[in-house]
């Protein structure tokens, strides 16, 4: 029920980052529940298909949401009693997140659009450097017993990681559609109508499993919806301070945070 | 006892002979020969030890060394038109004394190896390995390359005698195979030389130098 | 011959030699299958039976390799082995460039060779006996210098067939000029028995000496592992890429490997078991997908006659069959779940979890680093396999060629699919799997293993018993069917049918060139076509981009511009080649082979081609004998 609650209330987390955006800039901007008249928009529409696209293009938005739902229910929730952590823990998750990555950009390949190669290139390249990333501030995180000071570092490196993975500035723009500056919007070019809302949903919902692991699994403590408005307060914030970087500053900008998850791992061995 | 060390010492000079023999006809002579007091020496053992099995191994090496391969070696000479000198690189004086140094060396080589063995067998294993260094020095010495194979063919002389004194000859296959081979060895050569003399007019392995890459 | 048989041959089938002979039936068999149609209409009758006779007997000396239990015999099949696949590489010999990489081979199989036959030699020394029990107990006895020694000599042995970083060079050379069925069994299984060797003598007859040894393996594989892939990243030619995908495969088996033989050697026999189970599972695994990979990619080679994938594309319209086996390959080898490759890879993040939590200090931090440097590889193996499938078989045809290719013959088919399911079965059964690959890495670690359950039941595995941690691809499986059914149902349910309209890709409305020439523009012949066109698509040099500008500064990119003019202000065509520098080929083999040069010339002199000076060697060095033995 909690994970249901969690997959309709991803759209909304989207939502709010974009007003808490629009507000700091001064402007208006739509309400906090503009993500769902989208959807619903988009899932009333019909589809165009570019004539060289394949089942590949076809299946994609299935299994990439497929693959963010179950992603979410493995997810660790202190607490309520899960059924689902026998079936894959928190690697299993990284793992299944890059099925779907995948499969995005297969089907960025698939139209021939030379815009959609650009973006299948650059999202594998920068979610190949994500990768080392979590896994290591994950293994710092759950090789110390309790919260401690490397929790925080491992925190900060996991932070950087999901910028990177959720397509926020500086890394990528959600909000352009200059065809030379987008990587996640450019896989999707292609995409239209229902296929296109199904990839919306998908990205809310990653975007939401991302916070509830930094949430639950480095800062144990408090409530899961009120850690998750802080967390996308903190990224909006972040998105409005800084500009978005050219695609090879993001190689310094993701081995800064290797390098910040090493140190993570480093303070946690020596027992800080 | 006696006959044994006569022929031995024949096996010895018909290599001596070898070694200072300067014409191809004068070199194959002298194998055969030479393969003639081995083929005594063996017949001498067989009835010695009544086995069946050397005296078989010895009539075999009386029909391949002593009669079909240096019929096919004249044979060969003949037909490449190589007679004549074999082309030495070491004068007949100085290869004699090479070849009783060779003799003295093998001597002080079986002293120091077998120093108990009884006085028969040990002479037959100077002789022996005397003549297979000799006939190693042979096929150094020579520029034909028929004598080449002459020098083999001794060196494997030697080698049997060795085998057949010591332990009573090798084991009956082996035997048997060895014949075989060698004498496939001799028809094979025969057909390189054929073919060197075709290419190169001649027989002359100390030319075949220019074919270094 | 009896004696041969008994004492020499002799057989050994424990677990570790049965899992391995599992491992050769697995991809020798489809592959033989698939040599039925591959190699008909390509080869004349004669060379067919070659092949097959090849074939067979390459399949025999690796079981033989596998199986027999004394180290002299070892190094005869071993040999034969070596041998075996040479002959296989230069099947197609009138390739230029297949004798050229045979014989980088051969050199450099001989060169491994010569280390194996040195360390079993000093063993034998200790020993006085090939027979791998008795060299087990000499070892016990053995001082721990020249342990070392002959673990080094072991590893850069077996490390050459296996191809680890930098002895690699001759693996995407041969495997990809050998014939596809042959690629197959050398990358599926032929650098495997590397591992078992290493396994064999390394680990169970020498011993574990010293916690060096399992770092050293961990460190040599983690290079192995991003060396493979970043040149992998940066082939075009689709059996090199595989090729090099094999280093890096290579890398995360002794990853798992490597864990083990650290573990031991921090007394965790339970973590090592694990770490090893999931070291061979790789090993199977990746044999298996492999395999299917180079068949894929041989289907592709007969059906267009090309390698390069640029010349491609579009093929998943008119090969399906391929293109859903390679889909099936890609994934597996990308580790994504629920396949094969995604559970082994998971249980060697388990391994190394396990070294983080309860090893000393110093090896948490080695072992996180490396789960980064495991982490960081798939990443870059996922980016490279859709790259090869991408461009491979989506989108539109870029050359003629591949525009009119056919569907392989059914044997073909038939093999991939066989494999395409065992990725499936294997990803699925895993717990089962598991279980059993646990008892092999007991028997070869003597580690009671009865005790650790590794799995809860038939379907979840638990890598710290009911600790919390688990996985079960087969459920995982189940989940994303079930919701994937549950969208589609939902969608239906509330919006209906799709309703859908084809159209051309988006082209920024790059309107026809005609349009163009009315302005007063001269045609120019490449313009008069229509919009986008296959010129226009996203390339495979274009999608490694990124990759080659962050990794630039150890592939070390160059390019070459060149301006072809008919007159100095008209250019009429350009010419841009772009390269990347085999760092370890330059600065490691060429002043190596340099070296050899040098010295084979200075030793050239004794060289003066009369047979007389040759046979008066001989004579000398045996004079030299016998008065040395006189003497003495």
């Amino acid at each position: 029920m909690e994970y249901l609650m969690l997959i309709l209330s991803a759209p909304l987390v989207s939502g709010v980052i974009r007003k808490i955006k629009n507000d700091l800039r001064m402007r208006r901007g739509p309400g906090v529940f503009q993500p769902y008249y989208d959807l619903a928009k988009l899932f009333a529409k019909d589809e165009v298909v570019s004539e060289n696209a394949s089942w590949v293009f076809t299946i994609t938005p299935f299994v990439v949401l497929a693959s963010c739902v179950l992603a979410l229910l493995f997810v660790p929730m202190p607490g309520a009693a899960n059924p689902f952590v026998y079936i894959g823990d928190l690697l299993a998750i990284i793992f299944l997140l890059a099925l779907g990555r995948f499969f995005l950009a297969l089907a960025g390949l698939d139209t021939g659009s030379a815009f959609g190669g650009m973006g299948s290139s650059r999202e594998m390249f920068i979610s190949s450097l994500v990768e080392p990333v979590i896994f290591i501030s994950i293994f710092a995180v759950c090789a110390s017993p309790s919260f401690r000071f490397s929790s925080v570092v491992a925190g900060i490196a996991l932070v950087l990681a999901v910028i990177a993975e959720t397509s926020r500035i500086p890394v990528d723009n959600q909000e352009t559609h200059l065809e030379l500056t987008m990587i996640h919007e450019a896989m999707v070019l292609e995409y239209s109508g229902r296929s296109l809302a199904l990839l919306e949903l998908a990205a809310h919902i990653k975007q939401v499993v991302f916070f509830s692991i930094l949430a639950n699994c480095v800062f144990p403590v408090g409530i899961l919806p009120v850690k998750i408005l802080i967390i996308a307060a903190m990224i909006a914030l972040v998105e409005v301070s800084v500009a978005k970087m050219r695609l090879f500053r993001a190689v310094d900008f993701l081995s800064f945070a290797i390098v910040l998850s090493v140190a993570a791992l480093v303070i946690s061995a020596v027992g800080l | 006892m006696e006959i044994m060390q006569l022929l031995l010492t024949g096996i010895l000079f018909m290599t001596f002979v070898l070694a200072i023999s300067k014409r191809l006809g004068a070199m194959i002579g002298a194998f055969r020969a030479q393969s003639l007091f081995l083929f005594f020496t063996t017949l001498y053992l067989a009835m010695k030890g009544r086995d069946i099995e050397i005296y078989i191994v010895a009539f075999l090496l009386l029909s391949v060394k002593v009669i079909a391969i240096p019929r096919l070696l004249s044979r060969m000479v003949k037909r490449i038109k190589a007679e004549g000198a074999a082309g030495l690189f070491v004068n007949p004086t100085l290869s004699i004394f090479i070849a009783m140094f060779l003799t003295y060396l093998s001597y002080l080589f079986t002293r120091r190896i077998m120093p108990f063995a009884d006085r028969a067998q040990g002479e037959a294993v100077i002789i022996s390995l005397a003549v297979t260094l000799i006939g190693l020095f042979i096929m150094v010495s020579r520029m034909k390359a028929i004598s080449q194979i002459v020098g083999l063919l001794v060196m494997e002389n030697g080698l049997f005698l060795v085998a057949s004194s010591v332990s009573g000859g090798m084991p009956f296959f082996v035997e048997i195979a060895i014949f075989f081979d060698i004498f496939v060895c001799v028809i094979i050569l025969g057909m390189f030389v054929y073919k060197i003399n075709k290419v190169f007019t001649h027989i002359d392995v100390n030319k075949m130098r220019e074919l270094k890459g | 011959m009896g004696y041969l048989i008994n004492n020499i041959f002799r057989s050994s089938f424990d677990p570790l030699s049965v899992f391995f002979l599992a491992v050769i039936a697995v991809v020798s068999l489809p592959s033989a299958v698939y040599s039925v149609g591959y190699m008909k209409g390509r080869y004349s009758s004669g060379k067919i039976t070659l092949g097959w006779a090849l074939l067979i007997l390459f399949a025999a000396s690796m079981a033989l390799v596998v199986t027999v239990k004394n180290a002299f015999s070892f190094i005869i099949v071993w040999e034969l082995m070596s041998l075996v696949s040479y002959f296989l590489v230069i099947f197609d010999h009138e390739h230029e460039r297949s004798i050229q990489a045979g014989t980088i081979y051969i050199v450099m199989t001989h060169i491994g060779t010569a280390f194996i036959i040195t360390a079993i030699l000093i063993i034998f020394g200790h020993a006085h006996s090939f027979d791998f029990a008795a060299m087990k107990n000499a070892c016990l006895f053995m001082p721990s210098g020249t342990k070392n020694l002959v673990f080094v000599l072991f590893l850069a042995g077996f490390g050459t067939k296996a191809g680890i970083v930098p002895l690699h060079v001759w693996l995407p050379y041969a495997h990809p000029q050998a014939p596809s069925h042959i690629s197959s069994i050398m990358s599926g299984v032929m650098i495997k028995t590397a591992i078992y060797a290493l396994i064999r003598f390394a680990v169970m007859i020498v011993g574990v000496e010293s916690t060096w040894w399992g770092e050293a393996l961990l460190v040599v594989a983690a290079v192995s592992c991003l060396v493979g892939v970043i040149y992998a990243l940066m082939e075009h030619d689709i059996k090199k890429l595989l090729a090099y995908h094999s280093v890096e495969n290579i890398g995360i088996i002794l990853l798992g490997v490597g864990a083990s033989v650290l573990f031991i050697k921090l007394s965790m026999p339970l973590a090592a078991a694990f770490a090893m189970a999931a070291g061979l599972y790789h090993l199977i695994n990746h044999a298996i997908f492999k395999a299917l990979l180079f068949l894929c990619a041989g289907s592709v080679y007969s059906a267009t006659g090309k390698r390069d994938m640029e010349k491609m594309g579009g093929l998943i319209k008119v090969m399906p069959w391929t293109a859903a086996t390679f889909l099936v390959g890609s994934m597996a080898i990308s580790a994504l779940p629920p396949l094969n490759g995604f559970v082994s890879e998971w249980l060697t993040f388990q391994a190394f979890f396990m070294g983080v939590v309860s090893a000393p200090a110093g090896i948490k931090i080695f072992m996180g680093i490396l789960a980064g440097v495991l982490a960081l590889t798939s990443g870059l193996a996922a980016a490279c396999f859709v790259k090869a499938f991408g461009i491979t078989f989506l989108a539109m045809p870029r050359s003629q060629n591949a525009a009119c290719a056919k569907e392989s013959p059914f044997s073909m088919k038939l093999a991939m699919v066989f494999l395409a399911m065992l990725t499936v079965v294997f990803g699925l059964a895993a717990p089962l799997i598991l279980k059993y690959l646990v008892r092999v890495s007991g028997s070869v670690l003597s580690v009671d293993t009865s005790a650790a359950g590794f799995t809860l039941n038939n379907l979840i595995i638990a890598p710290r018993g009911s600790g919390g941690i688990y996985l079960s691809p087969s459920l995982l499986a189940l989940g994303l069917i079930v919701i994937i059914g549950m969208t589609v149902l939902a969608v239906y349910a509330v919006w209906g049918r799709r309703r859908l309209t084809t159209g051309k890709t988006w082209d920024c409305g790059y309107y026809p060139a005609i349009c163009l020439d009315q302005g007063g523009i001269p045609p120019v012949s490449d313009r008069g076509r229509d919009k986008l066109d296959p010129r226009t698509e996203y390339t495979a040099t274009a999608f490694s981009k990124p990759f080659r500008i962050a990794f630039d500064f150890f592939l070390l990119p160059y390019r070459k511009t060149e301006k072809i003019r008919e007159s100095f202000y008209h250019v009429k065509s350009f010419k841009y080649e772009l390269y990347t520098t085999p760092v370890f080929k330059e600065y490691i083999y060429q002043p190596l082979l340099r070296a050899v040069f040098k010295i084979s010339d200075s030793l050239k002199r004794a060289q003066s081609g009369s047979i007389h000076l040759y046979i008066a060697y001989i004579f000398i060095t045996m004079l030299a004998l016998i008065i040395f033995m006189s003497r003495f």
